[in-house]
């Protein structure tokens, strides 16, 4: 029999006290596993938008951190829309209806819109052309690529894209229909869509939108903005890019909104693209049609403020639920030093060093803080299994039980043992002063 | 003696009391006990006779003398070194049996194979609970034992190790009047098979006659023969 064996015996010889210490132990464990692990998936979904393929959004008056949030992470409500007047100042005379460039077109490379207020099962539905992955680029240069399927056609009114964990967890395919409901899950159903591909895996908040053709978005029930009389005239204007040969006619000009646009600036010659998108933000945000926000500044912003301070909070607030467990070890130990007393002298009488006495306690505090830590580990992974819808739909990213923060949840093996061999140390040393003569005296 | 396994000389032990008391407990000039000789160490109570078997043992070490275990002088060791030659040369027999009460009947003996220098070895430790006729409880735990199975236990723990020596306190104290003829005859027979020197301390003279050789603690020990003396005021350590 080993010293661990003889340490294991003793934790199972105090079964309750020893349960109930790896008890608490695993639900400090558990906060602290489950917090590193969705505290590093929310920060690296926030930091996942700072590699993104365009440099500005342009949307309603009012937040600009909402306008980030509900543009780049599918989250929070939209502000408002802007009119597709203003959306065609951005466009070049190709892809306008007067054969005119836009205000802005000399400036912009490429502007997609994003149209919403549709659900899928959970899902935001976003309206957009093929423009958002056949021109933007997912981060730091990568194109979008399909793991099934393609792009939108943006002749094909009813046709959807998926991101990678809507085709995962829904387990739709290329083919399948879907039916969007109207502001939200439980609005009204519209008409379908069918999917015509499958985004690969991008690990930013693209993975969870359901992507449809903005034409076919805007003919749902709904979406078609009331006309003024004024706007009659107007209503007989089609968007130049949005003719099918076949099927139901595309919405008047007159009667669309976008809720925001994502512009990727172009070089003015001689202005490196930074000064461009500076330029063009300032003129934009003087008007009256909507503001421009720099969504990279805004996401540093809402990391600097909010996520790394609420990360490094309830960091250190589990942490200290550790330490508390930890010092629920030591009482435990020292709770039982009376009994463990006897045993000690019983075992010196026999032989045993001062060193294998202390060895010993101390071998059970670690396989206590062990079993503790295991058990919290698994539990904080089943916490975050539970809570990943929640997340999904507050941070527009997905957690799983098999999620996890590799290099902080190996950082807790040591810091366990520390904390196990601290709290062990006060009963180690107790049974190392153990006086067995004295006992013996006693006992026999 | 020139086979004796156990050889105090000149030993001195005395007891600081709370009150900064000295208090002399043993004074042995000579005792001797030789390799398989069976002892029974009598004494009234207070007479020493459990302080004399920590002295031998290495748990105390003595002020003065030399308390010589199968060829090692003890009393010259540090604590961990007498701890050594205890785990591997000597075995202990409480009154109270102490077993480990988490501890199943052969892990009680495996323990104290743990602290000794020999490996820890299970064939060893179920043969030494078969010779004590314990076979089929192996896996019972003190609680689950009578009394005479407990002190069973305790006799095969003893022998774990291969010891030279068996000290044995009071080891019939616990046991009813019925069952304290096996306990004798248990600890005689297996230490003579052994070839295992036995030291019982009692003071039950039932105990004390089985034994060819009994040694009276007063007749080597001149703290007791000095407080026997008229006039001297009688005291007695907590021994």
């Amino acid at each position: 029999m080993t010293l661990l064996g003889i340490a294991w015996r003793n934790i199972r010889q105090r079964s309750l006290t020893s349960s109930l210490t790896v008890f608490s132990l695993a639900l400090g464990v558990g906060l602290v596993v489950a917090t590193l692990i969705t505290g590093g998936i929310v920060r690296q979904a926030f930091e996942s938008g700072t590699g993104l393929g365009y440099n500005m959004i342009v949307g309603a008056k009012g937040s600009p951190l909402q306008l980030v949030l509900n543009s780049v992470y599918y989250i929070s409500r939209p502000i408002e829309n802007i009119s597709w007047e203003f959306y065609s100042e951005f466009l070049p005379a190709s892809r306008r209806s007067d054969g005119e460039d836009g205000d802005f077109a000399a400036s912009v490379a490429v502007a997609v819109p994003i149209c919403m207020g549709d659900y899928y099962r959970g899902y935001r539905v976003i309206g957009t052309n093929a423009d958002l992955f056949g021109k933007l680029q997912r981060s730091r240069g990568r194109s979008f690529e399909f793991a099934d399927g393609r792009n939108l056609e943006d002749a094909s009114f009813f046709e959807a894209v998926l991101g990678a964990s809507v085709a995962a967890e829904t387990g739709l395919r290329v083919g399948d229909a879907i039916k969007p409901t109207h502001g939200a899950d439980d609005g009204p159903e519209h008409d379908p869509f069918v999917v015509v591909g499958v985004v690969a895996a991008t690990d930013t908040p693209i993975d969870r939108g359901v992507f449809v053709n903005m034409e076919g978005f805007y003919l749902q029930e709904g979406h078609a903005k009331p006309l003024d009389d004024d706007d009659e005239e107007a209503a007989t204007a089609v968007v130049a890019s949005s003719e099918q040969t076949d099927g139901p006619a595309p919405l008047p000009e007159a009667q669309r909104e976008v809720t925001s646009i994502l512009v990727k600036t172009a070089s003015l010659p001689g202005l490196p693209p930074e000064l461009t998108s500076m330029g063009m933000r300032s003129v934009i945000n003087e008007g009256s049609d909507g503001q421009a926000v720099l969504p990279i500044g805004e996401i540093r912003q809402l990391l600097d403020l909010f996520v790394w301070p609420l990360e490094r909070l309830l960091l250190l607030i589990t942490v200290l639920v550790v330490i508390v467990s930890a010092v629920g070890i030591l009482v435990s130990m020292v709770g039982s030093s009376l009994e463990r007393t006897r045993d000690v002298a019983i075992m010196r009488a026999l032989g045993a060093r001062r060193s294998h006495v202390l060895l010993t306690v101390l071998l059970e505090a670690v396989l206590l803080a062990g079993c503790g830590g295991f058990a919290g580990w698994a539990l904080g992974h089943l916490v975050v299994g539970a809570i990943g819808p929640w997340i999904a739909t507050n941070a527009g990213v997905s957690a799983s039980v098999l999620s996890a923060a590799p290099g902080a949840e190996l950082l807790l093996v040591p810091f366990l043992m520390v904390l196990a061999v601290a709290a062990g140390l006060l009963p180690a040393i107790v049974a190392y002063r153990t006086d067995v003569a004295r006992w013996l005296q006693r006992g026999g | 003696m020139a086979d004796a396994v156990i050889q105090l000389e000149r030993v001195q032990k005395a007891f600081r009391t709370p009150a900064g008391e000295i208090v002399p407990i043993l004074d042995v000039d000579r005792f001797e006990v030789a390799a398989g000789e069976q002892v029974a160490l009598e004494g009234h109570s207070g007479s020493g006779k459990t302080t004399l078997l920590n002295v031998i043992a290495g748990i105390m070490r003595p002020d003065a003398g030399s308390v010589v275990l199968d060829g090692v002088d003890l009393a010259r060791l540090p604590e961990a070194a007498r701890d050594r030659v205890r785990a591997d040369r000597l075995g202990l027999v409480f009154q109270q049996f102490n077993l480990l009460p988490g501890f199943t009947a052969i892990e009680n003996v495996l323990v104290a194979m743990a602290f000794s220098s020999v490996r820890p070895d299970r064939s060893r430790a179920e043969a030494l609970l078969a010779s004590v006729g314990l076979a089929h409880r192996l896996s019972h735990k003190p609680a689950a034992l009578s009394v005479g199975e407990q002190q069973r236990v305790a006799v095969a723990r003893a022998l774990a190790n291969r010891p030279r020596v068996i000290l044995a306190d009071e080891p019939t104290a616990s046991v009813d009047p019925g069952h304290q003829q096996q306990v004798v005859d248990l600890l005689k027979q297996t230490c003579e098979q052994e070839n295992v020197a036995l030291v019982v301390v009692t003071h039950t003279p039932e105990v004390a006659e089985q034994f060819s050789r009994r040694v009276r603690i007063e007749s080597f020990n001149r703290v007791l023969q000095q407080l026997a003396k008229p006039g001297s005021v009688a005291e007695g350590g907590d021994a």
